[in-house]
């Protein structure tokens, strides 16, 4: 039975490879774009607005912005769609950017590594420069430092790097003007911005004195870099150089500009000539003790904030001491009522200044928007206020604001506040409007898992049903059969129509449709992701929607401040438990003041709600405190009625979730049976050791876990991950060969396969194993080369199928430098029919350690940067391998091509009986079989498959910078009517068979009666 | 002595870096740099890179002396990969094309210009297309064919029947009651008689060698007999 179970998979396997048609794309799968968190607190970095103006003379705004993903990326401001994004490499952090007409330039990497232009509406690249290489590149702290970018009004781009390079570069050529370098780079001169005039390009920086900086600015000519003057300007300033300011005015004819910075809480400042010798002033009177930029230095506007905290807006003034306190915003002194204010400044259409102030008052739970027209009111300038209702408890606290103002007539201001949040939301605000949200901490998914979801009939019999009583039973079959004649319509239509549920349609709910309920082939799951940024999304996997979204809680940490980090994800209930799902979430709290905790979230995977019912929807989710100190590992333990969350603290004491009678009970009958294999040691040598629990509980109360083993690894080397066998069933215990042998598979439960590396070896090099995690024996190893003095190795392990994805630039006798992928397949015993049971044997037996192995090697065609294989209901459909390739792509691959017993020759027929193909180095790389099709999902982090309800149909979803959803079918879907299927052919020709029977039945009646007659 | 050479060589190779420069061409597979999208030239494993601009030249920096396979990332178009020899000697890179899974000692002697040349190959096409309904396909299908065929003589075979000659028809007859035969005997399992009946056929003159055919005659023939004998009555 089995064997013909496997004959006829192998012959569905055999089909025509599962592809995706241009109409089901976007049906059944889903992708949604992202940018990152934009950045915060860094006017070099954080959103902007930007006007371009087009050839017709209309103006068209778009708000530009880095994000901690490392992308630059332009963003419609009418409804929040991604524009353009360009995306930096890892190793190429973008350190600050800065727009100008149609051209956006950025810097990136260390010190300040590389240039590029681009096309400020399209984001094309137009020129990339590198300046110096990676390595020369200086570090400082923060790494922006030293680093600077400035458009003169002729479109040339100054570029300061590692502190003392400038260069000029033409934008729209790309090429290097001129580069000047200061003469002494080995001094404590550290030059941090550079400001174009006409007459002189200067370099402002601080040179490193007793206790406190003295101001160095250099003059240089703008036409070849020439030196015009240098010179050290008296004075102190405490703070680094994020204190220091400079502010220019380009309507004053050949300029006027000024350095500024704050000096025992007076704002100093000095006039910049190009022969620098003005002498520094103070503006009296006030004390300060901050200056904010606003993004307005070109136009000669600053704000200050006074000693009690109210903000003045300072502006370069011709007359006097050069400077000039335009305005003092009202009540923006520090209040308990209000927060401390944001300060932003916006353009409009005509290019005037307007200074921005935002705040939240905790009195009327309202944010409030304060926008100043300086130039408006003759001059005096007019400030427009209002309040809008954000919304703190779900997206956190305002982290970050930018603002674009109209004037549509004298006396009125409409302003577009654009705000970015602690939880990465970034909303735009139209007055008191919201217009979009973009939830682009979703960029930023550490933990994911897929809940299945109830059937209609519990949704709306209600869960907890099962004790009525006669009459009430019959009330409700009565109010059940007014829905009889609907059914009986429907049956009708199906059945006349033929129009039945189709796995290529999309399970999304239609509008009228608000129950949470699985479809008809459970497509329809519940994503239920944490984010780094402190918040728990549960989004429909039928069209990506967000369905809720709760903020963790900080606990005693909200008052010192802390952040929340999510690593484990577990559904604790599931609907076969009669209730509704539930998830525990894992994390870790870090608080301001360094303590770190372990705390578990519990919600309701359907609604968001808090499962141990503490708090209401609107509150944060509050955490359950479990260790104070940070966590070792933790394991969801399965026993045939509970399923609870095993914790390990630093001292290894045990601590489970839920703890109720029930699951400890449960706890203590499994404890002799519980092996786990933990990291410990230090980052960088961490070793693999065995553990097994005390029978009896410590003088604490709990129970602790023992060292039983330690892997016998060289000392340097260093565990990378872990990967342990996805929880699935498995469909059948062995490979039945074309000879009538079988080749039983080798499923012992404790398996897991280590990555490893050992870089600080002679010969740097990395290596996987496999190992028994009960008695740490290696069942499986293997030496990798590293690549580039790092081990970039990708592994997915499941049934008794373990792959691995490695670069190879081995100069050995093939010198074939390429991608490669190892498959290796553990069978039991030595050979054919040699059977161990090793699936219910005890690892502490002998022949445990008995396996079979099986590999071969792949050339693979691109580099990965995530993979795993599908997963499905009983385990009966082959595997997908899923693939993330470096160029954005999901791809999945048949199992069939890793095979490691393809032969190496032409197929016998006893092969060909097994589907086995000649070996082919090459995978081929088939565009039929990327599932993620057009769409370009970027920067894939970690994929996770789920089962549908029918066994032919896996989830799949990976994230990473991108979401992307889909379904793959990798025998095709044998469960269901094929899609291809010709239903209009076989209705014709059962129609045609019966007319062609009516018209002849008569015919031949005729002729029977005649026969009888003339016979 | 052979570490200072090592170190030596190590000094020198970073001296020699060089700027690996190219150029994309657009072509009918891939128009321009909007079509294009991010797309980057990397070396190997992608240690070493440069991003392509609007105008398709790229240029990865400081690439010391080795032998690197250089091929371009992107989404939605294929380039052809090339091996590119970095020299330490001031001549410039040699630039061969390249077969993934091939030995890198066996690329070809073809040389190609340097600055790098390259061109989109395809733009991949990711859908399938699904099989529709069409009228005419149904009916190339060889068994709707037979169908239709089957169909058509049930009407023709009549007409046919009428327009054949009267002792044409009785051989047919008869023959056509020989196979019945064979094949009642061999339903019935008397493979002996079928066999028998079999070798009769060869014989032109053969009459039924059993008794059994005639009286089991197909309802088909007696209904030719009759219809044969109408026409005489006419």
């Amino acid at each position: 039975m089995l064997r013909l179970l496997a004959l006829w998979l192998a012959s569905i396997a055999a089909l025509p490879a599962f592809a995706i048609h241009a109409s089901e794309a976007g049906v059944v799968d889903w992708y949604k774009p992202l940018i990152g968190d934009a950045l915060t607190g860094n006017p070099n970095l954080s959103p902007v607005f930007h006007r371009t103006t087009q050839d017709n003379g209309n103006t068209k705004s778009l708000v530009l912005t880095a994000t901690s993903s490392n992308v630059l990326s332009g963003l419609h401001p009418d409804n929040g769609s991604i524009a353009w994004r360009y995306l930096f490499e890892d190793d190429d952090r973008v350190l600050a950017f800065k727009k100008h007409k149609n051209r956006v330039a950025a810097v990136s990497g260390v010190g300040g590594a590389t240039v590029r232009i681009l096309d400020v509406t399209t984001g094309h690249l137009l020129h990339e420069r590198h300046l110096h290489k990676p390595e020369a590149g200086r570090l400082l702290e923060p790494d922006s430092t030293g680093v600077a970018l400035a458009f003169d009004s002729t479109s040339n781009v100054y570029a300061l790097a590692n502190g003392h390079t400038v260069r000029k570069i033409d934008a729209s050529t790309g090429e290097v003007l001129w580069g000047w370098a200061a003469p002494d780079q080995a001094s404590l001169n550290v030059y941090s911005a550079v400001l174009p005039t006409p007459s002189a390009v200067y370099l402002i920086g601080l040179a490193k004195s007793f206790a406190s900086y003295t101001l160095h600015i250099t003059a240089l000519s703008p036409a070849d870099g020439s030196v015009l003057g240098s010179k050290d300007v008296s004075s102190s300033i405490e703070q680094g150089p994020a204190s220091l300011f400079a502010l220019s005015n380009p309507a004053v004819e050949l300029g006027h500009a000024r350095v500024l910075w704050l000096e025992a809480n007076q704002i100093k400042s000095v006039r910049l000539t190009p022969e620098l010798k003005e002498k520094p002033t103070t503006v009296k009177g006030t004390a300060y003790r901050k200056l904010v930029d606003l993004g307005l230095s070109d136009h000669g506007l600053l704000v200050a904030i006074k000693d009690d905290g109210s903000g003045h807006v300072v502006k370069l003034d011709d007359e006097g001491s050069g400077l000039k306190v335009i305005w003092e915003f009202a009540d923006s002194a520090d209040s308990a009522q209000n927060t401390a204010s944001l300060y932003t400044g916006g353009l409009d259409k005509a290019g005037n200044p307007y200074v921005g102030r935002v705040f939240w008052s905790h009195f009327y739970k309202k944010a409030s928007a304060h926008i100043l027209a300086p130039h408006l009111a003759e001059g005096k300038g007019l400030v427009t206020g209002y309040t809008f209702p954000f919304e703190t408890g779900v997206h956190g606290i305002i982290g970050n604001v930018a603002i674009d103002a109209a004037n549509p007539e004298e006396f009125r201001v409409i302003g577009r506040v654009l705000a970015t949040t602690t939880t990465g939301a970034i909303q735009l605000w139209q007055q008191d409007q919201l217009q979009w949200t973009r939830e682009e901490s979703l960029a930023d998914i550490r933990v994911a898992e897929f809940v299945e979801l109830p059937e209609r009939k519990l949704v709306e019999a209600g869960l907890d049903d099962g004790h009525e009583t006669f009459a009430e039973r019959v009330r409700r079959q009565i109010s059940e059969a007014r829905d009889f004649p609907h059914y009986a319509v429907h049956f009708v239509k199906r059945f006349v129509t033929g129009s039945y549920d189709s796995v290529s349609s999309s399970v999304a709910p239609t509008s009228n449709d608000t129950a949470l309920s699985r479809d008809t082939f459970g497509f329809r799951k519940i994503l239920v992701v944490a984010t780094g940024r402190g918040k728990v999304y549960g989004i429909d996997s039928a069209n990506g929607e967000i369905l809720w979204s709760r903020l963790f809680g900080l606990g005693w940490a909200a008052e010192v401040g802390g952040r929340i980090f999510p690593l484990k994800i577990y559904t604790t209930k599931t609907v076969m438990d009669a209730e509704t799902p539930q998830v525990v979430i894992v994390t870790q709290r870090r608080a301001n003041n360094g303590l770190v905790d372990t705390v578990l979230f519990h919600v309701d995977a359907l609604t968001g709600e808090d499962s141990t019912g503490k708090s209401a929807a609107a509150e944060m989710l509050p955490g359950i405190d479990t260790i104070a100190g940070p966590l070792v590992e933790a394991y969801l333990v399965r026993d045939e009625a509970t399923k609870f969350v095993l914790l390990f603290d630093e001292f290894l004491q045990a601590h489970i979730y839920p703890d109720t009678s029930e699951t400890s009970a449960s706890f203590e009958k499994l404890i002799p049976s519980l092996n786990f294999a933990l990291r410990t040691g230090q980052v960088g040598s961490f070793r693999l050791t065995g553990h097994r629990l005390g029978l009896q509980k410590e003088f604490t109360g709990k129970y602790i876990a023992h060292p039983t083993w330690a892997a016998s690894l060289p000392d340097s080397e260093d565990i990378q991950a872990v990967v342990t066998r996805p929880h699935e069933p498995v469909a059948s215990l062995g490979k039945v060969l074309g000879n009538r042998t079988t080749l039983y598979k080798y499923l012992n439960p404790n398996v897991v396969a280590v990555v490893t590396s050992s870089l600080k070896a002679p010969t740097p090099s990395c290596g996987i194993y496999v190992m028994d995690v009960v008695k740490g024996s290696t069942l499986y190893h293997s030496v990798l080369p590293a690549t580039g003095g790092a081990c970039d190795i990708k592994a997915a392990f499941t049934e008794n199928w373990l792959i691995y994805h490695y670069y190879d630039d081995d100069f050995g006798v093939d010198q074939a430098k390429s991608y490669r992928v190892v498959s290796v397949e553990l069978y039991e015993g030595s050979g054919v029919d040699s059977k161990i049971s090793s699936s219910d044997l005890s690892s502490f037996a002998n022949s445990s350690t008995n396996v079979n192995v099986i590999e071969q090697t792949y050339v693979f065609p691109r580099g990965v940067s995530a993979m795993t294989t599908t997963t499905t209901k009983f385990g009966i459909t082959s595997k997908d391998l899923i693939v993330a390739g470096e160029n954005g792509i999901v791809q999945a691959l048949p199992r069939r091509f890793f095979d490691p017993r393809r032969p190496k020759r032409k197929p016998t027929t006893e092969e060909q009986e097994e589907w086995l193909v000649q070996y082919d180095a090459l995978i081929p790389d088939d565009p039929k079989r990327v599932l993620s099709h057009n769409y370009h999902v970027a920067n894939v982090r970690s994929i996770l498959t789920s089962p549908a309800l029918l066994e032919s149909t896996s989830l799949v979803f990976a994230y990473g910078l991108d979401l992307f959803s889909t379904r793959v079918t990798p025998s095709n879907t044998f469960d269901v009517l094929s899609e291809n299927f010709n239903k209009m052919q076989l209705v014709l020709t059962i129609s045609g068979l019966a007319l062609a029977i009516l018209i002849t039945k008569p015919m031949v009646r005729n002729k029977r009666l005649r026969e009888r007659w003339y016979n | 002595m052979k570490r200072s050479i090592l170190f030596f060589l190590s000094l020198v190779c970073t001296v020699l870096a060089f700027d690996l420069q190219g150029r994309v061409q657009w072509n009918e597979h891939c128009s321009g740099a909007a079509e294009l999208g991010q797309a980057k030239v990397v070396l190997d494993n992608g240690l070493r890179k440069g991003s392509i601009t609007q105008d398709g030249t790229f240029t990865i920096p400081d690439v010391p002396p080795g032998i690197y396979i250089l091929s371009v990332i992107a989404h939605d178009h294929v380039f052809e990969k090339l091996r590119v020899d970095v020299l330490e000697t001031d001549t410039l890179p040699e630039v061969h094309p390249y077969v993934p899974g091939t030995p890198l000692s066996s690329s070809t002697a073809v040389s190609l210009p340097y600055p790098i040349q390259m061109s989109a190959v395809h733009r991949l096409n990711f859908y399938t297309e699904r099989e529709g309904f069409n009228l005419v396909g149904m009916f190339k299908n060889p068994m709707m064919m037979m169908m239709l065929f089957g169909g058509g003589l049930v009407f023709a075979m009549p007409y046919i029947m009428k327009n054949l000659d009267p002792e044409a028809l009785q051989t047919l007859e008869k023959r056509q009651a020989t196979i019945s035969s064979i094949q009642s005997s061999i339903h019935s399992g008397d493979l002996k008689s079928g066999i028998s009946a079999l070798m009769q056929m060869g014989d032109e003159d053969a009459n039924a060698a059993t008794g059994k055919p005639q009286t089991e005659s197909k309802p088909s023939g007696s209904s030719l007999k009759q219809r044969s004998g109408r026409n005489k009555k006419r």
